[in-house]
């Protein structure tokens, strides 16, 4: 299902959640609710990001009440660029091989 | 349903342990999060999939390689270890493939517990994998091409120095293969070429010696001073020692290897690559094709006498005297690589610590101390903090950290932490706070 990006549509669909707010941190469950990713799926693509320097990740630095510190995640800012030019690459050309719910994701995600 | 929720929060907990630190923290954030996923069938899959990234992550690649290394071990057992009893090559054959097996699967054990973890990444996978699979196809096809030359078993006795001589050969070949596992590990810092030349000359040096003589390059091994080829192969290690160091020079990271030992090391590559890889094929080759191997001259003692028997006063019988000289011919082929494979690591060693030390004295270099990070230039007080943080600052904290983890003031999983901080830290401000609570610490106090 690769693009000629190289990146899958699920990856695509991460994506297009963490460049919805490039600045901002995201915890993995957030993703997942925003991508319909299973953690199965979302975490060795967020592993294959971080691996690429796409993705950064830090723990949360203050310790929360009632719940353990999360794991938090961002694009760096070539994996923006990077994101970006290949969501932009998806939408010149929408209909070619994504899946009708990958396509729905992304472009609803997509900026 | 909260039972499962809490076993397979257990399982998960307990199972990040088995991944290798680097990843453990990807587990232990799905378990973070667990907590946020609304209780139920929803927070079940959540923490079912954690374990199926562990199981994804840890497990599978082990088991792989586990599973690859044992179809190699069986297929080795399955071609070398039968044979007649007669065959005098069978018990040394047994033995080859017992210790290779053996020797091979504790290595990376060893290398791990004295060198730490081994690089990842496709390259230095693929010289891994490609050393092993080159070891068990040499010592295979020696056992196949030693029973070809010892079914004369009564006139091919292994005396106890051939023994020794044999045992000697499987332990350089292991050496090498520790080499590669050593010099492909996180703990050794080459310059990014050094490995990938060595291996590149030594697998070219092999190619054009192997075409000169398919089925044993004796002679070109024994006397490289005596050939052309022979002299172009010594000289090629010499002038890899030479890049390298030249290209070691120019790496300004910090904690890479000193380029006259990268240059020391990579000829040793090239020599070391050049003659296991010429011994897998000539050996592969006669193992295939016994009946091409030219019989040796001069011929075996006329009158019938066994050069190999001790006293050599056994006569062979006169029907027997072909097979017995083509034998000797199969038996002998192929000595000058694995002679070449005992003396090749010391030889590429000493001619790249020539070529090495050329480099870093020749002018427009400069030498610089290697190995410890505190060699490396910090930015000083005088540096602000503030902007980006580059590559190399990133190493160096990373050298700090492994430099404190030594030390026994990190704990393992707070290096890897802060080491993976350190990789992905934007700011030169991020990078210091990882080691604010260390001594030697790159920030202004």
């Amino acid at each position: 299902m690769a693009g000629r990006s190289g990146f899958s549509v699920q990856t695509l669909s991460v994506l297009a959640a963490l460049c919805a707010e490039p600045a901002g941190w995201r915890h993995g469950y957030r993703i997942a609710k925003d991508t319909g990713l299973k953690s199965g799926s979302l975490y060795p693509i967020l592993i294959r990001l971080a691996d690429r320097g796409l993705v950064e990740a830090r723990w949360e630095e203050e310790q929360p009440a009632g719940r353990p510190r999360r794991h938090l995640f961002r694009l760096t800012p070539g994996g923006l660029a990077q994101a970006k030019a290949a969501l932009a690459e998806r939408a010149a050309a929408p209909r070619r091989r994504a899946t009708a719910a990958g396509r729905r994701r992304v472009a609803q995600e997509g900026t | 349903m909260d039972r499962v929720t809490r076993v397979l929060a257990g399982l998960l907990g307990r199972s990040a342990g088995m991944l290798p630190a680097a990843r453990r923290k990807w587990a232990e954030a799905v378990l973070a999060e667990a907590g946020e996923v609304p209780a139920g069938s929803a927070r079940v899959a959540w923490l079912g999939g954690g374990l199926w990234l562990v199981a994804r992550e840890a497990v599978m690649g082990r088991i792989m390689r586990v599973l690859a290394f044992a179809a190699g071990a069986v297929g080795l057992a399955w071609i070398g270890w039968p044979g007649a009893s007669s065959n005098s090559a069978t018990p040394l054959n047994r033995v080859y493939v017992t210790g290779t097996v053996v020797l091979l699967a504790v290595l990376p054990w060893v290398v791990r517990r004295y060198f730490g973890p081994v690089r990842g990444g496709w390259a230095p996978r693929a010289a891994r994998v490609g050393g092993y699979a080159m070891v068990l196809t040499l010592i295979a096809a020696k056992a196949v091409k030693d029973r070809d030359g010892s079914k004369l078993g009564t006139y091919f006795v292994i005396v106890p120095g051939e023994w020794i001589m044999e045992i000697v050969f499987l332990l350089v070949i292991v050496g090498c293969l520790a080499g590669l596992l050593i010099l492909t590990s996180q703990r050794i810092r080459l310059t990014r070429w050094s490995l990938p030349v060595g291996i590149g000359a030594g697998a070219v040096t092999a190619g054009v010696l192997y075409a000169l003589a398919p089925l044993g390059a004796g002679f070109i091994l024994f006397f490289p001073l005596g050939s052309l080829w022979g002299l172009v192969s010594l000289a090629l290690p010499l002038a890899t020692g030479f890049l390298v160091a030249r290209l070691a020079t120019r790496d300004a990271r910090p904690g890479v290897l000193n380029p006259a030992w990268q240059g020391c090391l990579a000829a040793s590559c090239v020599t070391a690559a050049a003659a296991l890889l010429l011994a897998v094929l000539t050996t592969v080759t006669i193992a295939l094709f016994p009946h091409h191997v030219p019989l040796q001259s001069p011929p075996p003692p006329p009158g019938g006498g066994c050069e190999t028997c001790d006293p050599n006063n056994t006569v062979i019988p006169p029907g027997l005297r072909h097979e017995y000289w083509v034998e000797i011919s199969v038996g002998q082929a192929g000595m000058g690589a694995y002679i070449a494979v005992l003396l090749a690591p010391f030889l590429g060693a000493g001619l790249g610590a020539l070529g090495g030390g050329l480099a870093s004295k020749s002018p427009g270099t400069r030498r610089r101390g290697g190995g410890s990070p505190s060699a490396a230039s910090p930015p000083g007080p005088s540096q602000p903090l503030m902007g980006r943080a580059s590559d190399a600052e990133r190493e160096q904290v990373i050298g700090l950290l492994k430099a404190a983890f030594v030390q026994g003031r990190l704990a393992k999983d707070e290096l890897d932490a802060r080491a993976g901080h350190a990789l992905t830290a934007l700011t030169r401000a991020d990078l210091a706070a990882l080691t604010t609570d260390l001594p030697q610490h790159p920030r202004p106090g």
